[in-house]
């Protein structure tokens, strides 16, 4: 009886060892793993309730991580470390049997998961997809290098992460509201307190300093009628008031709230979507899919949005707490009409300028020199969240769109908007110019 | 036949095992027995359906439930019960006796009522001697249609419906109604409380209250005494609020201020204040709510006020949503954040807390708010307080209905319910979303008064603790033996009615009808008070109580052992009152106005004036919030001031004043005048240095040239530690009430001093200081650092606490230090307090101090806030007196079940949080939330992934690992009582807590008068946390310790139970009671 079972074992063994080796090169070609584990981690960001410059970070690291692979097993792709601020040239010893775009996805999985909270969600999901590009053949030594190494860049990502202040910055004061004239103060529903007072804090990756890109002033508070201010504010009631259904779509479609609070009397519930960042970064996916591109392009797409979005988010959060202007929520209610209410949810955040101007215009800017200016895409970010599908013919043609947005939305003047996408535009440019994904003439170094 | 035998001894087992379990059950009945709707008759159900088009989405208070209202209105000594319906058909029942019910809502006309019924009440509106009902409805509202309804009494047992005629058929959102006749002219008022639906999160100014509203708030004038059978509004003219603000849920009435007119009590759900409307005498109402009390519910819901203390004058309960089981707390939405309570005091509401609230009545001086302290403060979401003596022990106990079918405030379902669906239409989302609401059906609770206001949780020794969704609830003698039987409305459940056997306590009782004039028939209104062996019981005829309820126009009265009435006094609701003679008890009196011997009583009882001792008033300044710094900080220190020195600074035999203000407020120095008042010197250093905030003073010679010198201590907690606006400072006297700043006479002491105490360590004749510190400024927790300061002989002083005291002496947080001679041996001992800490003694070992742990002090650990060395009982041994944080706070403190503070670097980014830990019976659980923990430490969602995870903590280790844990330095807190440590003669202490009064706030100052051996107590404190509260339920009082205890010794004038006493001075025969953030009080002892 023993013997036999024995004699099977034996058989079993000699049939897999005279198995022909599998050509596993083609399980992963495009982005769609990445892309797919890109939306799991918009879940848990959207789950956890990381706020919108937060949640630009996490993306950022964990695309980093993705495309730190490829520049490492790509000569045609150069490595980003030593290029971003505070980061140093790293050259990560490849094993041989790596199968690079798996190492690429497990680097995004580790990288991610740990800047999230809830850990189990994500991994539930890296899970089964390991199984299934198990299940394609990938060899089991091949594999385990492959997910190890992803490891060994994600885990030089999270120590590069770990040195910009972000953790410091929890026990950093929170703000305190002042209550001078023409000061931000917490918004209705929820009133929650400034988010990220200290986010100027937060170490850049290309710009120099949170403050390169100084935007002008907002106007001088006043709240007498004839003052441009009061204009401002009464152009932000007269939009919301008169908003046809185009201007409600459009400030809908990119309200991308992750935390709006529903009040019912004593029924409340938070109703969450993606931020402004997991909105470019979908786009960012769905570009690159009809762009027909590999993975490692995608991945580059990733982190180059991430850290413009990063830097963006950085450099509108250092004039948000500088100016710290009152909302037109607030400023409508004192002045105005008591009971207005604006179409979107004020966001606990000073005024100006406006995040989503700033970010989406840093990050069209960014992907329209990875995919062109003319690039024509069907925007499904936010079909997940109930909202119908958006086209446009170009990058900018939407972060302009996002940008008015806020205005139609009632949570931003004018100015906002306008310095904003000044601001977003310098942030892109400044990207583009200092760092590059292509390898760079060895005489031209020198 | 074995197996035969087995079995047979098993049947007869289990036969005299359910018989002894029956016998049990029949020898040992509850007070309380539910009776079954077969036995009664009564079958009412408030049956609600959540449809597409009313829910809680669509209706705010779609879960409120209905009231129901005890009255006879047939006149046959039977009480009769309306039940009234949302949905559902409200429901009449006839008492037919035996406690047998019928339903006459066909035959008496109010089947056809309709609508969406709140509130009910019985009173006699035309005068004809029968009880006429009135309900208030929800109308107007998707396709409810309805109005406030008048059924006047037929007097065979039929309505008719004359809202209309009467002028009282209010449409909109109605909640209850009180009648009263509020300008005394003999026929019944109404109060129509009402409520609004609109966006009650967005917080609108609160000036916005005298803006009247259709919907808001009426009182309408009864013009049966003027000769009409109808009701005028008077809302306007009498000064009562009715604007959008209000979403009134509890209306009583009561006279508050004992001046003999009815006063209104109102209790606001949201961010509405509530409001307590004393009676001008002359047709209109003062909203006086913050004058007279320092805090309400936030959510107020129902309410009663009844007298619980036998003094006579009305206590004020209202409910709120707080729940008792550690495991629903810690889910369930809890206090405002710091900075949304900021939001509300920016637009002027007061102080609100999620928690019921019991004020107790202290006459001139205000409520005590002591929810804490009586332990009544959590009965889970609750509705219908009652106010009752409900086993007729003498003692009033509290009743209190609760339970919502969908539980809103669960945090899961705010924060991480909703998941997107596209594929959902809106309706079905917002099924789902109800749906989703968590339920939890839970007993009501029942607190039996264990005397001095102190209860106990009594609903399952008692037989109420049935799990029910109950709202509206009232209280009546049914079957007339003289207790009081209980019925309950409840949602998706017959309504309850328990029997109650007090009957069988042998406890007496005394059941009183009024009957009076014309047009008040049943003297609802009128108070009534027995005098029995010393004792006074007394309460008030209304028949507005609880939550949409109503109670019968009998009173009935439990009077324990008291077999006997020695005299009843009766203020009827016209003004008149009148003495009845003595009475029997057990027994039905029936007092007919105009019988009694008509007496006087002059009750100028008007709120006194105050008038401060000195023309200096302290004024707060706090610029940072101390919060926003520290999340988890459990009290602010930036409000320890006034500083205050007493001394003759110039010699001329009269003490003068040393005043320290705030930040930005200079100090300074008040001269006595020979005829006691006090003269300001002008000094410009004290104005250049009015940026420190002056937290202690001291007047002693320092550099000994004989003139008295000045010390002053910094805090604030504002700077940070080292800064220069944190370092003490000293003055040089000359003698004449000049200063001269001398700036090298200390080190740079840079910390939140928060005690000088001066003696001559070295003994060479100069004065040498120990200068306690309070907390390190943003580091909660932490040890600051405190100094031993020697003199000299030139007041310039060197640390030296290392010489004196060794290397790194943990003193830890002190908030108060004295020197004395405890043992006797002619050297003085250092004795500190402080937080976190009991009392330490150090003594001197030659040229050292060192710590001794003397027997009967290894317990004194607490939130200590001051102290004294005297010797109390003239035993010839020093005591130690200690000012702690008292009894009237969320924090529960005991040898066994100790707070705890674990203070460390959690989360590893190099600074430190302060974690407490709190008893919740037998869990150990954190007492600050999820969130605000999240706020400190966002790593904890990674380790506790959801609230339902966090509630499931019982103990530190399951929160943090037993690694981390240990890291963290831990201090224990488990004595809160304030009390006197009195020495033995073998040197040992034992504590003697002061009396419960002044157990009622922190006493932060103490004052020894040796002269009259009498102890001045400075309380209150109102810099926690938002999630702790305020803690200001006893200003200032005074003791005589006499016979082995103290005996209370009333002073004068009364000063406002709100004023913050930081200091307390002797002047000659004065005592001044300096407060922060107002003036300086000066105060005796009464002479009465």
């Amino acid at each position: 009886m023993r013997i036999q079972r024995f004699i099977y074992i034996l058989l079993f063994l000699g049939v897999a060892a005279c198995q022909k080796p599998v050509d596993y090169s083609q399980v992963i070609t495009d982005g769609q793993y990445l892309s797919e584990a890109q939306d799991r981690i918009t879940e848990v960001i959207i789950h956890d309730i990381f706020s919108p410059p937060v949640a630009a970070r996490i993306y950022s690291y964990a695309s980093l991580a993705a495309y730190e692979v490829a520049a490492a097993t790509d000569p045609s792709y150069e490595s980003l470390l030593g290029q971003l601020k505070g980061s140093e040239k790293t050259s990560f010893q490849v094993p041989q049997d790596v199968y690079p775009p798996l190492a690429s996805l497990a680097a995004y999985y580790h990288t991610g998961t740990a800047l999230i909270f809830s850990e189990d969600m994500v991994n539930a999901h890296r899970d089964a997809a390991f199984e299934k590009l198990r299940e394609k053949g990938i060899p089991d030594d091949v594999f385990d290098a492959s997910v190890e190494f992803g490891k060994q860049v994600g885990d030089a990502i999270l120590a590069y992460s770990k040195k910009d202040n972000y953790h410091e910055s929890r026990s950093f004061p929170k703000y305190t509201v002042t209550n001078l004239p023409g000061t931000w103060e917490p918004t209705p529903p929820a009133y929650m307190e400034g988010i990220e007072p200290h986010w100027r804090t937060i170490r850049t990756y290309v710009i120099d300093s949170a403050a390169q890109f100084k935007v002008s002033p907002p106007p001088p508070f006043s709240t007498d009628p004839s003052s441009e201010f009061y204009k401002l504010a009464y152009g932000v009631y007269e939009a919301v008031n008169k908003a046809n259904k185009e201007e409600l779509d459009i400030a809908m479609f990119w309200d991308c709230n992750p935390y709006k609070m529903n009040v019912k009397g004593h029924v409340m519930f938070a109703e969450k979507k993606i931020t402004p960042g997991g909105h470019w970064m979908s786009i960012a996916a769905i570009a690159s899919k009809t762009a027909n591109a590999d993975w490692k392009k995608t991945a580059e797409a990733f982190a180059l949005t991430g850290i413009s979005l990063h830097d963006a988010f950085v450099a509108c959060w250092d004039e948000k707490y500088r100016s710290i202007l009152i909302r037109p929520e607030t400023y409508i209610n004192q002045y105005i009409d008591e009971e207005w209410v604006p179409v979107l949810q004020t966001p606990p955040f000073p005024e100006h300028t406006s995040g989503h101007s700033v970010a989406s215009t840093a990050a069209a800017y960014t992907l329209t020199q990875l995919f062109g200016e003319d690039f024509h895409f069907v925007d499904s970010s936010e079909v997940n969240y109930g909202l119908p599908i958006r086209e446009y013919d170009s990058f900018m043609e939407a972060s302009a769109e996002a940008a008015i947005s806020r205005f139609y939305g009632g949570i931003h003047y004018m100015p906002a908007i306008e310095e904003g996408v000044w601001q977003g535009k310098k942030v892109g440019e400044l990207i583009w110019s200092r760092i590059t994904t292509k390898p760079q003439n060895l005489a031209e170094n020198k | 036949m074995t197996g035969n035998r087995f079995s047979e001894i098993i049947c007869l087992s289990l036969g005299l095992l359910l018989l002894f379990s029956c016998k049990k059950e029949e020898s040992n009945p509850k007070l309380f027995e539910l009776l079954s709707p077969e036995q009664t008759g009564v079958t009412f159900e408030n049956r609600l359906e959540s449809t597409d088009s009313m829910n809680i989405l669509e209706y705010l208070y779609f879960y409120n439930g209905g009231g129901v209202a005890a009255g006879d209105i047939n006149n046959d000594g039977l009480v009769d019960l309306f039940f009234s319906g949302n949905q559902v058909p409200s429901k009449l029942y006839l008492n037919k006796g035996n406690l047998q019910f019928e339903d006459i809502s066909e035959s008496a006309g109010i089947s056809e009522m309709g609508g969406w019924s709140n509130g009910v009440t019985f009173a006699d509106v035309n005068g004809d001697g029968f009880l006429d009902l009135y309900v208030s409805q929800v109308s107007g509202y998707k396709g409810i249609e309805g109005k406030n309804r008048l059924w006047i009494n037929q007097g065979n047992l039929t309505f008719k419906e004359k809202g209309e005629e009467y002028g009282v058929d209010f449409k909109g959102f109605g909640t209850h109604a009180a009648f009263l006749d509020y300008d005394r002219d003999g026929d019944l008022d109404l109060y129509l409380l009402n409520h609004g639906v609109k966006s009650p999160e967005v917080f609108t100014k609160s000036e916005n209250r005298f803006i009247p509203y259709e919907g808001g708030d009426k009182l309408l004038k009864n013009l049966s005494a003027q000769g009409e059978n109808r009701f005028e509004d008077a809302t306007q003219e009498s000064g009562i609020y009715s604007s959008i603000l209000g979403f009134g849920l509890g209306v009583a009435v009561e006279d508050f201020n004992h001046d003999g007119w009815p006063d209104i009590y109102v209790s606001n759900d949201f961010t509405e204040n509530d409001y307590l409307y004393l009676n001008q005498q002359d047709g209109t109402f003062k909203e006086s709510l913050e004058d007279w009390i320092a805090n309400t519910s936030r959510y107020s819901m129902g309410n009663d006020v009844a007298d619980l203390n036998g003094d006579g004058l009305p206590e004020i309960f209202t409910t709120d949503m707080l729940p008792e089981d550690p495991e629903i707390w810690m889910k369930s939405v809890g206090e405002d954040k710091v900075e949304v309570y900021q939001i509300k005091k920016q637009f002027n509401y007061a102080d609100q807390y999620v928690r019921n609230n019991l004020q107790l009545n202290q006459g001139q001086r205000g409520f005590s708010e002591i929810s804490l302290y009586s332990g009544v403060y959590a009965s889970d979401w609750s509705w219908s307080p009652l106010l009752w003596d409900m086993d007729n022990d003498g003692l009033v106990d509290i009743h209190i209905t609760n339970g919502i079918v969908k539980r809103p405030n669960d945090l899961d379902f705010i924060q991480y319910s909703q998941e997107a669906d596209p594929q959902m239409t809106l309706s079905e989302l917002r099924k789902r979303q109800i749906e989703m609401l968590p339920s939890v059906k839970l007993p009501n609770y029942a607190f039996q008064n264990s005397g001095d206001l102190q209860f106990n949780s009594v609903a399952e020794e008692w037989g109420l603790d049935h799990p029910s969704y109950s709202n509206g609830s009232t209280f009546t003698d049914l079957d007339n033996d003289g207790d009081l039987e209980l019925i309950i409305n409840n949602l998706d459940q017959i309504a309850f009615i328990y029997q109650n056997h007090s009957e069988q306590t042998g406890n007496h009782f005394l059941r009183v009808n009024l009957s009076s004039s014309e047009f008040n028939a049943f003297g609802i209104g009128a108070e009534v008070t027995l005098f029995a062996s010393g004792n006074k019981f007394r309460q008030r005829l209304n028949t507005s109580r609880g939550f949409q309820s109503g109670t019968s126009t009998t009173l009935v009265f439990g009077l324990g052992q008291i077999e006997k009435i020695d005299s009843i006094q009766v203020l009827w609701p016209e003004g008149e009152r009148e003495i009845f003679g003595q009475s029997q008890t057990d027994t039905t009196l029936t007092l007919l106005k105009g019988t009694g011997k008509t007496i006087e009583e002059n009750i100028g009882n008007q709120k006194p004036d105050y008038f401060p001792a000195i023309n200096w008033v302290h004024a707060e300044k706090t610029e940072i919030r101390e919060s926003d710094r520290e999340y988890l900080l459990p009290r602010s220190y930036a409000s320890e001031g006034p500083a205050i020195a007493v001394g003759d600074v110039n010699g001329d035999g009269l003490k003068d004043l040393y005043l320290g203000g705030a930040k930005g407020q200079s100090g300074e120095i008040h001269l006595q005048l020979p005829d006691g008042n006090f003269r300001k010197v002008d000094n410009p250093i004290f104005d250049q240095l009015a940026k420190a905030e002056d937290v202690n003073a001291l007047f002693a010679d320092m550099n000994g040239d004989g003139h008295l010198d000045l010390y002053v201590g910094s805090g604030g907690n504002e700077e940070q530690q080292g800064n220069l606006f944190l370092f003490d400072r000293i003055f040089f006297g000359d003698g004449t009430g000049a200063f001269r700043f001398s700036p090298n006479s200390l080190p740079p002491l840079g910390e939140n001093t928060s005690v000088i105490a001066p003696t001559d360590v070295n003994q060479d004749g100069a004065i040498d200081l120990f200068i306690g510190a309070s907390n390190v400024p943003g580091d909660y927790g932490a040890e600051p650092k405190s100094y031993l300061l020697i003199n000299n002989g030139r007041g310039q002083f060197q640390e030296q606490t290392q010489t004196w005291f060794g290397e790194n002496i943990p003193f830890g947080m002190v908030n108060d230090a004295r020197w004395a001679d405890l043992n006797g041996d002619g050297i003085e001992e250092l004795v500190l307090v402080g937080e976190w800490q009991g009392v330490r003694v150090f003594t001197k070992n030659e040229d050292k101090y060192e710590e001794k742990t003397l027997a009967g002090l290894e317990n004194s650990s607490g939130w200590i806030q001051s102290i004294l060395v005297q010797d109390i009982n003239r035993d010839g041994l020093l005591d130690i007196l200690t000012g702690n944080l008292g009894l009237n706070s969320k924090l529960k403190a005991s040898k066994e079940k100790p707070v705890i503070l674990f203070h460390a670097d959690f989360d590893q980014n190099t600074k430190a949080e302060p974690l407490i830990f709190h008893y919740m019976g037998e869990k150990l659980v954190p007492f600050v939330t999820r969130d605000d923990l999240i706020k400190q430490i966002p790593g904890i969602k990674k380790l506790h992934s959801s609230y339902q995870e966090y509630a499931k903590i019982q103990k530190p280790e399951d929160l943090f690992s037993k690694e981390v844990l240990e890291k963290a330095e831990v201090k224990k807190a488990v004595e809160f009582r304030s009390g006197a440590y009195l020495q033995k003669p073998d040197g040992s202490f034992e504590f003697v807590p002061f009396p419960w009064e002044q157990q009622l706030s922190p006493i932060v100052s103490m004052l020894w008068d040796e002269a009259t051996k009498i102890l001045y107590l400075g309380g209150n404190f109102s810099g926690y946390r938002v999630d702790l509260g305020k803690n200001n339920g006893q200003s200032i009082s005074a003791l005589k310790w006499s016979n082995g205890n103290w005996e209370p010794v009333q002073l004068e004038p009364t000063l406002s139970l709100q004023a913050e006493i930081r200091q307390i001075v002797a002047i000659e025969e004065q005592i001044l009671a300096a407060m922060n953030d107002g003036p300086v009080f000066s105060v005796k002892v009464s002479k009465e």
